[in-house]
C-alpha cells in the first residue's frame, strides 16, 4: 500500500508535519494506519501544538481508506447483480447442464476432482469449445500438463455444429481464435498471469473474457505444499482468493481440476488437503467406468444442490 | 491548584443519575436478549455476545448464519400476519467470498410463502423490505477486512438513522479465512518502532475494532470458523473406526465423536479465543442411516459446555432440527 509521502500531492492535509508525527509513532504507509489504534493516535495528537491539523490529517487518511473500500450492498442489489451478470454457461453436454442447473456458473469457482484418466481434461476441452462457440468473449486455458489438444477442440465443435460445410469452417476459425492457451508449470507463473489478467480486465483493455480453465491446478500447487513452512499453503490460498476475485468482479466462470490422493485406509480423497476445501464454490467428483465408458459426476459441495447427488453422462470420443 | 468546586456542583455530582429500575429498563431495551432460530436456540443471547460456529467443510455453517439472518430481517408482524422476526438489519462480512444470494433469496421466499395461507399478494413488497435489511460486503484479504472494520462506524450510524433502530447482527464468514496468508506475512523490519504486519497483529486489531464497534452499536456477533487444520495433513489424531469404509465415505465426513473432541484444534490466536463468549461445533454425523436421503448434522455446544447435542438435516426449506 501507498507510503504516506505519495499522498501529499493530492491531499495537502498530509503534509510533512503530519508525516513526521506519524513516523514518530511508527506509521509510514497506509497499511500501517490500518493496524494502529486510531483513537490512541488522535489522543496523542492532542498533545502537539497543531493538534487540529493532525486530527484532520487522520480523518483525511480514513476517508481515503473508505473511498478505496468496496461499497456495502443490500440483498436486492446483490440479487440484481447475479440475475443480470452471472449466467450459467453451457458445457456442451446436456446431462451435465441439467444436473448443474444450467452449467458452469459465472462468478463461481468450480472444481472438478477425479482420479487420473477419468475425463477431467475432456470435460474442460468440451466446455472450452462450447463456451467459445456459443458465447462472445474469450476462453483462457491454462494448461499445466501439456494436455490441451486443438484437434480435440475441432472434433467437439464439429460434433456440435450442423454439417453445412462453409459455416463449419468459419465456426471453427472463430472458436480457435477465442481460445487462448498458456502453458504454465509452476505456481509463480500462475500468480503472475492471474495478476496480469486482473489488471487488463480492470483497465477494460482487450476483449472480454468469459471463462478461465486451469488444468490442473493441483499439479501447480502440490509441489509447494508440504514441509513445515506456511508458505505453500499461503500461495495456495492466495491463488484461490485471486481466482474468486476474478470470477466475481469480472463475471468470469472459473473451472479448475484437481487429482486424488490416497486417504485414510485406502479410500482416495481429493488432493490439496483441508485448507483447499473451503475455497471453491462448487466441487464435483468425476469418475469413469472404463468398460462402459459412462462417466459419473457427483456433488461434493454446492451452494444449492445436495451433497451426494449424481448424474451420468458420456463424452463422445472422436471419429 | 484549582479552587475547590462550589457546594452546589458537588451536590449535583453526588445525586444519583437513575434508579436501579430505570437502569434495568434502559439496559433491557438497548441491549435486549435475542433468541435465535435452531440450532442456536438452546441459549439466550444478548447483544454484545460473540458466538463462534466451528466446523469442517462441508457442514452447514453458512446455512446457520443465513437462517439467523432471515429470522432477523423478517418483521415481527406485517399487515396482520405474524412472522415472528426481529425486524432489524443484518451486516454480513463475507471473508470466504462464497455467499450465494440465490440460495438466500430462495430460503427467504419459502419462509414468506409459508405464511401465504393468510395473506395474498404483498409478498413481493415484504420481500424487498426484508432484502434491503440485509447488508453485505466481501473482503479478499486481511487489509481489506481491517479497512472495512475501521470504516464501519459511519455505515452503522447511517443505518441507525434510516431504519427504525440499528443493526442487530454482525456476521463474519469465516473468521479463519486469511489464516494462511497472514501466517506467511513476512515481518518487515521491526526496527524503528514499526509494528510489523503479522497474524497476531491482524487479529489483535480485528478484535479491538470489533470491541469498539460493539460498545457504540450493540450487536450480536456470529462468526463462522473452519475447524482446525495443521501444517501437515496429519490425521493420526483422529480415532479411526475400521470397517466403515465405502465409496460414500469420500462424500461424508467420518469423524468419530470421542469424549475429548479430538479434532477441534484451535488455531486462532488467544486474543480471539478469549474474545469469543459462546462456541458451538457442527459436524456431519457419521451415522449411516440417512434421513430420507439427506445427511444429518450434529451440533454440540462447547462454550458453555452443554451435555446434549442437536441433530438437524438440510432440505429445500433450509435447516430442520430432528429429534
Amino acid at each position: 500500500m501507498a507510503p504516506l509521502k505519495s499522498l501529499e500531492r493530492d491531499y495537502p492535509l498530509i503534509d510533512s508535519t503530519f508525516q513526521n508525527f506519524c513516523a514518530s509513532h511508527g506509521i509510514f504507509t497506509v497499511e500501517d494506519f490500518l493496524i494502529h489504534d486510531l483513537y490512541l493516535l488522535a489522543v496523542l495528537a492532542e498533545q502537539h501544538n497543531n493538534s487540529e491539523k493532525l486530527k484532520q490529517g487522520i480523518t483525511q487518511v480514513l476517508s481515503i481508506i473508505e473511498s478505496r473500500c468496496r461499497p456495502w450492498l443490500n440483498g436486492l442489489e446483490l440479487l440484481d447483480d447475479v440475475e443480470q451478470n452471472k449466467h450459467a454457461l453451457s458445457t456442451g453436454c446436456e446431462r451435465i447442464d441439467a444436473f448443474l442447473q444450467g452449467g458452469i456458473r459465472e462468478g463461481y469457482l468450480t472444481e472438478l476432482v477425479g482420479p487420473s484418466s477419468c475425463g477431467k481434461t475432456q470435460v474442460c476441452l468440451q466446455t472450452a469449445s462450447n463456451v467459445a462457440r456459443k458465447y462472445s468473449g474469450r476462453v483462457m486455458y491454462f494448461d499445466s500438463g501439456n494436455s490441451f489438444s486443438s484437434k480435440r477442440i475441432v472434433e467437439f465443435v464439429s460434433q456440435m455444429s450442423d454439417p453445412a460445410n462453409n459455416q463449419a469452417n468459419r465456426t471453427i476459425q472463430q472458436v480457435m481464435k477465442s481460445i487462448v492457451c498458456h502453458s504454465i508449470f509452476d505456481i509463480f507463473t500462475l500468480l503472475d498471469l492471474l495478476h496480469q489478467l486482473k489488471n487488463s480486465l480492470r483497465s477494460q483493455m482487450g476483449c472480454q473474457v468469459r471463462m478461465l480453465i486451469i488444468d490442473s491446478i493441483s499439479s501447480l500447487i502440490s509441489p509447494v505444499l508440504g514441509g513445515s513452512g506456511a508458505h505453500g499453503h499461503a500461495l495456495m490460498v492466495t491463488a484461490g482468493f485471486l481466482l474468486k476475485e476474478l470470477a466475481h468482479e469480472n463475471n468470469l466462470a472459473v473451472l479448475v481440476t484437481n487429482h486424488m490422493v490416497a486417504g485414510e485406509v485406502g479410500v482416495s480423497k481429493p488432493a490439496l488437503g483441508e485448507s483447499w476445501k473451503n475455497i471453491p464454490h462448487v466441487r464435483l467428483l468425476l469418475s469413469r467406468d472404463h468398460v462402459t465408458n459412462i462417466s459419473s459426476m457427483s456433488i461434493l459441495k454446492h451452494p444449492c444442490l445436495a451433497t451426494g447427488k449424481s448424474a451420468e453422462f458420456v463424452i463422445r470420443r472422436g471419429p | 491548584m484549582a479552587p475547590p468546586a462550589p457546594l452546589s456542583v458537588t451536590r449535583e455530582w453526588l445525586k444519583p443519575d437513575e434508579t436501579a429500575k430505570e437502569l434495568l429498563v434502559r439496559v433491557l431495551t438497548e441491549r435486549p436478549f435475542l433468541l435465535l432460530p435452531p440450532p442456536l436456540h438452546r441459549l439466550p443471547f444478548r447483544v454484545g455476545n460473540v458466538v463462534e460456529i466451528v466446523g469442517t467443510s462441508p457442514c452447514a455453517k453458512t446455512l446457520i448464519l443465513i437462517q439467523a439472518a432471515i429470522n432477523c430481517i423478517l418483521p415481527k408482524e406485517w399487515k396482520g400476519v405474524q412472522y415472528g422476526g426481529l425486524g432489524r438489519a443484518v451486516m454480513f462480512v463475507d471473508l470466504d467470498c462464497r455467499f450465494d444470494v440465490l440460495r438466500f433469496s430462495q430460503l427467504l421466499k419459502r419462509r414468506l410463502i409459508g405464511f401465504r395461507a393468510k395473506v395474498k399478494g404483498n409478498d413481493y413488497e415484504l420481500f424487498t423490505v426484508c432484502m434491503r435489511r440485509f447488508l453485505y460486503i466481501r473482503c479478499y484479504d486481511s487489509l481489506e477486512f481491517l479497512a472495512t472494520l475501521k470504516t464501519m462506524h459511519c455505515r452503522l450510524q447511517k443505518e441507525k438513522e434510516t431504519q427504525a433502530g440499528g443493526v442487530y447482527l454482525l456476521m463474519i464468514d469465516s473468521v479463519g479465512a486469511f489464516y494462511w496468508m497472514d501466517r506467511a506475512l513476512s515481518s518487515s523490519s521491526g526496527s524503528n518502532g514499526r509494528k510489523s504486519l503479522s497474524l497476531q497483529c491482524v487479529v489483535e486489531t480485528m478484535v479491538q475494532e470489533i470491541q469498539r464497534l460493539l460498545s457504540v452499536h450493540p450487536m450480536l456477533v456470529l462468526a463462522a470458523k473452519s475447524a482446525s487444520f495443521g501444517d501437515k495433513q496429519s490425521t493420526t489424531e483422529v480415532i479411526r473406526n475400521p470397517g466403515k469404509r465405502s465409496y460414500s465415505s469420500v462424500l461424508a465426513m467420518d469423524f468419530k465423536s470421542g469424549p475429548q473432541n479430538s479434532l477441534h484444534r484451535e488455531y486462532m490466536p488467544s486474543v480471539w479465543q478469549s474474545f469469543v463468549t459462546h462456541r458451538i461445533q457442527v459436524r456431519a454425523s457419521d451415522d449411516n442411516s440417512k434421513h430420507q436421503n439427506n445427511s444429518t448434522y450434529l451440533t454440540e455446544w462447547l462454550l458453555p459446555w452443554l451435555k446434549f447435542s442437536d441433530k438437524f438435516i438440510i432440505n429445500d426449506d433450509g435447516l430442520l432440527v430432528i429429534l
